[in-house]
């Protein structure tokens, strides 16, 4: 088991956001994590991601409990995320930028760059090297997040909607990347709106709302569920369905 | 570029000796000691991007320790110096650890509580000279001590300190260090999810930046031989730092060298030509800086070369090549 929460909850006052959620993610999987707006999903995230503590319940990666953990000490783990607005350094290069992710685990400068270029290669991100991250339009800040989580080494990545926002052709482009990521041993959750996105990458889901957990399973059935669709499209839609 | 930095060297080995007047070298001596200064609070406010508004706390310990172990054992000036980056150094520790716990514009303003309270404090405390202040030897009793007619030696003193301190800085903009702290500038958030120990960056770039704060600050008292809480601690210390740096450019290795360079010669005209009849000027002026700096370019007058005047000069130069 790679990662595993049991029963987390996270409160935010007296609003429940998340509450008892369990999940089990085996090394190799790639999850996706789904749910209508304002679900808790994120705030799930957040918390598997070590920027947010729950309120209850315990969160094990790799059999360390990282429920309290830091943000940094996950990173550390092996535990990278990416953020649903891009947080890129701006006034950095695009080579900086996954330098800082790369320096996590290479500690001198020239080895930190080497891995860094090395990752910018592999992320189609080269031609862009010395540009700086301000530049970029959305398609290339996403993929630098990617490129720069890639860079600290993850055995778990986190990808908070990071295909949203895309056309249809970037967003093959930006598949495919996932893809070659998952195949080199990484094991990812993706929070996703775009159907199709789950559905070309996840072999499971688990369905968010009202911060429970509805569904879980291969995605082709669990958007089927009755539950699943309710929750996204409302009662009455479920009763068009049937009738 | 690369002859930028040392055409820059070279002009400033070599200013003393063009420029024999005794004004022009007090001012020389001047423009180091604040490129000093400056950039070395450039390194927590400019790179790492916490704009300490405190700084004259180390400042003032820098210059205090000297002549206060003059005056309680008749110590040369140059003995108290580690004294005063010691202290400086334990304060950025005490300061570092709670004001870091606040961001952006709180952080600043803790900064500022916590110099006022230092300033308070040392003109109400009888050994230290209280409001008056303390004064260093007023007759050298040997070399030692420091002393001398000229501006001269003093400015290359000042010199290698501040060549110490851009090599450093330096050092750290092409190491891990360096490029982490810019990732703080950037996006806190964002760097904690890479591994980035902020918390524990913030407070070394602090710790750095005091010591060689408190270099500064020595490197006054040994030239000036007096000190007094205002000049030592008051708010105007720190904010021409930010000012000199935030001119030039923060978070740039040369930006605080070239606001001082800018700024000191300016101050130095200004205060001759309105004389004592118009001390308040002084902070309009610097209110008016960070006015135009904040509108037009933040970044400073590096960024604004690199980022504006540099494309353009090439374009026409591009443009004069075409046929």
């Amino acid at each position: 088991m790679l990662l595993e929460a049991k029963e987390v909850s996270r409160a935010f006052g007296s609003f429940l956001a998340v509450d008892g959620a369990s999940l089990e993610i085996e090394e190799g999987e790639i999850v996706g994590l789904i749910g209508p707006n304002g679900a808790g999903k994120s705030t799930f995230f957040n918390c598997i991601a070590g920027d947010l503590a729950p309120t209850a319940g315990r969160i094990l990666f790799a059999g360390h409990d990282v429920t309290e953990r830091s943000a940094e000490a996950h990173a550390r783990l092996g535990i990278g995320r990416t953020f649903q607005v891009p947080a890129t350094f701006t006034d950095m290069t695009v080579l900086e930028n996954v330098m800082v992710g790369a320096f996590l685990r290479h500690p001198e400068r020239a080895a930190a760059r080497a891995r860094a270029l090395e990752i910018l290669k592999r992320t189609g991100l080269s031609g862009v090297a010395f540009q700086r991250a301000r530049g970029l339009g959305t398609p290339g800040r996403k993929r630098l997040e990617i490129a720069r989580v890639l860079a600290t080494g993850p055995r778990l990545m986190l990808l908070d909607e990071a295909l949203a926002g895309l056309t249809p052709a970037e967003l093959q482009g930006a598949i495919a990347l996932v893809r070659a990521i998952h195949e080199e041993g990484v094991t990812l959750v993706v929070v996703e709106h775009i159907m199709e996105v789950i559905l070309g990458l996840a072999r499971r889901v688990i369905v968010f709302n009202e911060g429970r957990i509805i569904a879980e399973g291969p995605p082709q059935r669990v958007v089927g569920e009755p539950a699943v669709i309710e929750a996204y499209l409302g009662r009455a839609h479920l009763g068009r369905r049937k009738a | 570029m690369r002859w930028r930095p040392f055409a820059l060297a070279a002009a400033l080995l070599v200013y003393p000796l063009l420029f024999r007047g005794a004004f022009y070298q007090d001012m020389g001596a001047l423009v180091l000691i604040q490129a000093t200064s400056a950039s070395a609070w450039n390194i927590v406010g400019g790179y790492a991007g916490q704009v300490s508004v405190g700084h004259a706390v180390f400042f003032g310990a820098g210059a205090y320790l000297p002549v206060l172990f003059y005056e309680l054992w008749q110590l040369p000036l140059f003995v108290g110096v580690p004294a005063g980056i010691a202290v400086s150094l334990a304060f950025a520790f005490i300061i570092g650890l709670p004001t870091f716990r606040l961001r952006g514009h709180y952080f600043s303003m803790a900064t500022i509580a916590v110099a006022e309270l230092v300033r308070l404090i040392v003109s109400n405390s009888g050994f230290l000279g209280g409001a008056i202040g303390l004064m260093g030897p007023a007759r050298p009793r040997g070399w030692w001590d420091l002393v001398f007619r000229s501006a001269v030696p003093y400015y290359y003193i000042f010199l290698a300190v501040l060549g110490l301190v851009l090599l450093a800085t330096w050092q750290m903009e092409r190491s891990r260090f360096g490029y982490y702290l810019r990732a703080i500038r950037a996006d806190e958030r964002a760097a904690k999810s890479l591994g980035v120990p902020v918390s524990r960056y913030k407070l070394y770039a602090f710790m750095l930046s005091a010591a060689f704060t408190a270099a500064a600050g020595s490197l006054y008292i040994i030239k000036t031989g007096f000190i007094d809480p205002e000049s030592g601690f008051g708010i105007l210390v720190s904010v021409q730092m930010i000012i000199i740096a935030a001119l030039g450019g923060a978070g740039t290795l040369l930006g605080p060298l070239l606001g001082a360079i800018l700024l000191v010669p300016l101050q130095t005209a200004t205060n001759t030509w309105f004389g004592g009849g118009a001390t308040g000027l002084t902070y309009i002026f610097y209110g008016g800086i960070i006015m135009l700096i904040a509108r037009f370019e933040p970044g400073g007058l590096i960024e604004l070369w690199r980022l504006r005047i540099a494309p353009l000069l090439l374009r026409r130069r591009g443009d004069a090549h075409a046929p």
